[in-house]
């Protein structure tokens, strides 16, 4: 993190990146709206992508440290109930993040 | 000296606490969203003026707590990008629900296209069809000054900290999971979490540094292939 012009490069790219998937649609939007496969991938992308995002994320944070996979289990499923019965993303993520440094934490 | 002309009446064209109420819910997420993401880019290293930028820049929660591991273990830029398209592809079709009442002025079109966040993009659904490209700017950019003030308070803060706290980068972890939640709510078929599920726990002993990869290109190709079955009489 020290070397600024490598992190600038990267938050360009980033920024490119992102730019470029939300333009997409109002650059190409008669060719995707023509394709059902569009609409196939629209369905059934975001939710693949974001579990395997969460299984994925879940599973690297258990691994940097040693003390098995309870932790993680334990504060992912308090943040799915929070947010499946709350709906308050911000409680949801606050309220399993500090449960989760508290295990992580405790001696 | 020239005498201005008095302005003492106030301009009534619209009322007050309409168009840009939608985005106080919004700066109540995005203040504290932010503070996080400055916090976790300081204490990893790196510089408040370098966490504002990606704030302006980038403009997107997810990708970059992501980023922060990335940047810290030094990853090419080409692989940080790659990551970047993976988390933010649903972004995609956001865009294609509003593409009839979007802003056509140029600059105000292009920069109302950067800002379609989720959060962005849930409020501009509520917006009236004939409100002005002026208001629906100033929504994206208040929106925007929300997440850049919290990315500074919270960068501020990190730098501040003396004691660093183990897992506080969890917080990832926890959007994703809100984020899979709310995909669930909306879905039209299961099939997308068992195949994403599945895939994953194939992919993953086999290869565990190339599971994630893989499973996506796996769910790509299945969403190609696939035929829902309510889709079928059409």
């Amino acid at each position: 993190m020290d070397d600024a012009t490598y992190v600038v490069g990267v938050v360009m790219a980033m920024g490119a990146v992102t730019f470029a998937l939300r333009a997409l649609p109002f650059v190409a939007a008669r060719w995707l709206q023509r394709h059902a496969v569009v609409a196939r991938l629209g369905r059934f992308l975001p939710m693949a992508i974001m579990v395997l995002l969460l299984v994925h994320a879940s599973v690297s944070m258990a691994q940097g440290h040693v003390r098995g996979f309870w932790a993680e289990a334990v504060a992912v499923l308090l943040a799915l109930a929070l947010q499946w019965w709350g709906r308050n993303a911000l409680a949801s993520m606050a309220v399993a993040t500090v449960v989760y440094v508290v295990m992580r934490n405790a001696a | 000296m020239n005498p201005k002309p008095s302005t003492t009446v106030v301009s009534h064209t619209e009322p007050p606490l309409a168009w840009w109420s939608a985005t106080v819910p919004v700066a109540m997420g995005y203040v504290p969203l932010g503070a996080v993401f400055g916090f976790l880019f300081v204490q990893a290293g790196g510089s408040a003026e370098l966490a504002v930028l990606t704030s302006l820049v980038v403009y997107a929660g997810a990708a970059q707590y992501m980023m922060i591991p990335m940047v810290a273990a030094g990853l090419p830029w080409g692989a940080i990008a790659l990551a970047t398209l993976v988390v933010n592809l649903r972004h995609v079709f956001y865009g294609l629900s509003l593409l009839d009442r979007w802003p056509t002025q140029g600059w105000a079109r292009w920069y109302a296209v950067f800002g379609l966040t989720d959060e962005t993009y849930s409020v501009l659904t509520t917006l009236p069809a004939d409100t002005p490209t002026r208001h629906w700017v100033a929504i994206t950019a208040l929106n925007q000054g929300w997440w850049v003030l919290g990315t500074g308070l919270g960068a501020w803060l990190g730098a501040q900290a003396t004691v660093s706290w183990q897992g506080l980068d969890f917080a990832l972890v926890a959007l994703f999971a809100v984020l899979a939640v709310e995909q669930w709510r909306r879905r039209t078929s299961a099939v997308p979490m068992w195949l994403a599920l599945g895939t994953y726990s194939v992919a993953y002993p086999l290869s565990p540094g190339n599971a994630l990869v893989v499973s996506i290109a796996a769910c790509v190709i299945a969403a190609v292939v696939w035929q829902p079955k309510e889709a079928s009489h059409g």
